[in-house]
């Protein structure tokens, strides 16, 4: 797979620089967040800890929401399918 | 910088083929969702409820089938050619598979249209679950037939693409995009063995009055085998996106490309073997091979736990490049203004609540507390509904650029258009899932009955129907956005470089990882094992039962049979 990991900006057209831009339209260009990147972070500097929070967060959901239509909505119907 | 179609234009035109296709289906499946939203709630009824099967089969064939599977058409080719960095072998190959599967469409969709019109003699009201008993016209069958010949040729295609790469390269790691590809593909070959078996030996034979009888339970069970299966094959694409493209999209890279692997591998292994957790209440089939099937199911959770993970640690990674901070405050460093990132980030967020839900679904007891109620096609909204056909959309705003060389119209549209569909989906899928819960019907086109009120533990049916009928305009009126973007965009005036497609390496490469990862053969082997050991069984049971082509007097009896033995059982 090619790859590159360059951040140069490319999200404004300036004419006069030495190297020529390609050309590109004005405005935002979808796919251009590289350009926004102030710092690189290799492997061994991220700590995904906004990870672990929001993992930890989808998992209390789950488990109260389980809990809720376990105990609440599906034994506290009791039985219907021959009355 | 040039972009994919200046260096792959015949491979572009056959991208835009497909997703010509693929978005023409959208339009008119998305309209046929907002009739059948307004029809069943009651706020508008346009036609009679006797078409309201003939409008639910269009919309489910075109969207669930046609829209999503020949978007991956188009996707795939773009990934493998752009990841092998070589043109397809053979592009009249290509053309082939992409004409039979637009042929077998158009025969397909024929068929389902002409239920319209019953003066042309040609219906196929059998919804996208098209097994026994309900008949459909041969061209129907046909039509599919050939679709999924289609697909197979395209995985052929692209099995030989690798190979050529393979003669170059003998000890490189497959690139993980045709990894993704490949591992796709085969289980894709074995999921659809199911449904070859059930189209080609049974239905069509049945369709043209070759047989007389089918055994419903068989070809019920070939639907499966296929049925659940084809749910991954939709939502490959969209996992294909979010772990190399979405990345990207956030400012960052790929957190761990071996552990994409790991994920496409687990699918590979467990898409098939767990068809029969969508039969939880079909009786002939032993309560045992249920319970191996949810097992299976719930093993299933495991590779969309590490997506969920590697994902959000890619997007994060992103956020911190991008001079984000904090547990929680990251978030507002990502890119929210590009659509092809917004569409993407909220598909994965309802995908999230999609889980739960199918969590439900998946468990053989609390499954009867929503089994056939609207709560199933609220689950799907989000999974299919969202976290693939939003993913598509929103990817398109990145991809379609690079095919056509033209900038995309609108950013601002397209923004509003993928919260638009998160929105809209807000309402209707939470709607369509409480309504369930309630007892609500799916497949019914008027779900009111004389005597008898549905009731609700929170709000009233009224406030459901409501939601679910403003949720499904505001669906609709996203996808009008979504078209007049992609067609206002057809017309721009080419420049170089229309949209940023640098895709950078992931921060854990695949070098260090184990080379068996990569070992196809040996996995295929494996989920070949884990099928016959799921199947073996059940079929030879069903067939036992009551014969290949069916020795039962109908269905009914069946029913009846269930119930004497679940009193019996209660007793």
């Amino acid at each position: 797979m090619s790859t590159d990991t360059e951040g140069e900006s490319l999200a404004r057209r300036e004419p006069d620089t030495a190297r020529p831009e390609p050309e590109r339209p004005y405005g935002y260009v979808v796919g251009s967040a590289p350009d926004g990147v102030e710092r690189e972070l290799s492997h061994d500097e991220f700590d995904p800890v906004g990870t672990l929070t929001l993992i930890f967060a989808y998992f209390v959901i789950l488990v109260v929401m389980w809990v809720f239509m376990y105990f609440v909505e599906f034994l506290g119907r009791g039985l219907t399918v021959v009355g | 910088m040039a972009t994919f179609v200046d260096r792959y234009p015949e491979e572009a035109s056959v991208v835009k083929a497909c997703l010509t296709v693929a978005f023409v289906s959208l339009g008119i499946g998305a309209f046929f969702g907002l009739v059948q939203a307004l029809h069943r709630t009651g706020v508008v009824r346009l036609f009679s409820s006797v078409d309201y099967y003939t409008v639910l089969t269009a919309h489910g064939v075109l969207l669930a089938l046609v829209f999503t599977i020949f978007f991956l058409l188009g996707l795939f080719t773009w990934a493998i050619t752009r990841s092998l960095e070589r043109p397809l072998p053979n592009i009249r190959l290509t053309w082939a598979w992409v004409g039979l599967a637009q042929a077998g469409t158009v025969a397909t969709a024929a068929a389902i249209l002409a239920g319209f019109v019953p003066d042309i003699g040609v219906s196929a009201d059998v919804l996208f679950t098209f097994y026994a008993p309900m008949k459909a016209h041969p061209l129907f069958y046909a039509g599919l037939a050939m679709f999924i010949v289609g697909t197979w040729l395209a995985g052929a295609d692209w099995f030989l693409a690798y190979r050529e790469w393979r003669k170059d390269n003998p000890d490189e790691r497959i690139p993980l995009q045709t990894f993704m590809v490949l591992t796709t593909m085969l289980m894709w070959y074995l999921a659809t063995i199911g449904v070859a078996v059930e189209v080609v030996v049974f239905l069509l034979p049945w369709s043209f009055g070759i047989v007389e009888t089918v055994n419903p339970l068989l070809t019920r069970t070939l639907f499966w085998f296929f049925g659940h299966p084809v749910v991954y094959f939709w939502l490959m694409p969209a996992y294909l996106m979010w772990y190399t493209i979405l990345p990207k999209l956030a400012g960052g890279r790929l957190f761990s490309d071996p552990l994409a692997r790991v994920v496409f591998v687990l699918f590979l292994l467990l898409s098939t073997p767990v068809g029969i957790h969508h039969q939880y209440l079909d009786p002939g089939i032993a309560e045992g091979f249920k319970f191996i099937a949810m097992t299976n199911t719930m093993f299933l959770l495991l590779p969309s736990l590490l997506t969920a993970f590697t994902v959000v640690a890619s997007m994060e990674h992103g956020a911190r490049q991008r001079g984000g901070e904090g547990r929680l405050r990251w978030l507002g460093a990502l890119p929210w203004r590009d659509p092809a990132f917004t569409g993407m980030a909220l598909a994965g967020l309802m995908f999230a609540a999609g889980g739960f839900s199918g969590m439900i679904n998946a468990g053989m007891n609390i499954n009867y507390l929503i089994h056939n109620t609207l709560w199933v096609p609220g689950h799907f909204h989000l999974t299919v509904g969202t976290a693939v056909a939003l993913t598509m959309m929103a990817g398109s705003y990145w991809l379609v650029p690079q095919l056509t060389g033209r900038k995309l119209y609108s950013r601002p549209i397209g923004l509003a258009q993928v919260v638009l569909w998160f929105v809209g989906m807000v309402f209707m899928s939470n709607a369509m899932h409480r309504a369930g819960l309630a007892g609500v019907p799916r497949r019914t086109a008027e779900p009111q009955y004389n005597s008898f009120d549905f009731t609700t533990t929170m709000g009233s049916i009224e406030e459901l129907q409501l939601q679910i009928a403003v949720g499904g305009t505001l669906l609709f009126v996203s996808v009008v956005l979504f078209s007049f973007n992609m067609l206002a965009s057809a017309i721009e005036d080419p420049v170089e470089t229309p949209v940023d497609d640098r895709l950078p390496a992931p921060l854990s490469g695949a070098d260090g990882s184990p080379r068996v990862l990569d070992n196809l053969r040996l996995w295929t082997a494996i989920a070949v094992v884990l099928v016959v050991l799921a199947y073996t069984l059940p079929l030879a049971s069903i067939v036992q039962d009551a014969g290949l082509f069916g020795n039962v007097p109908g269905v009914p009896m069946l029913i009846g049979n269930f119930v004497e033995s679940l009193a019996g059982v209660i007793a």
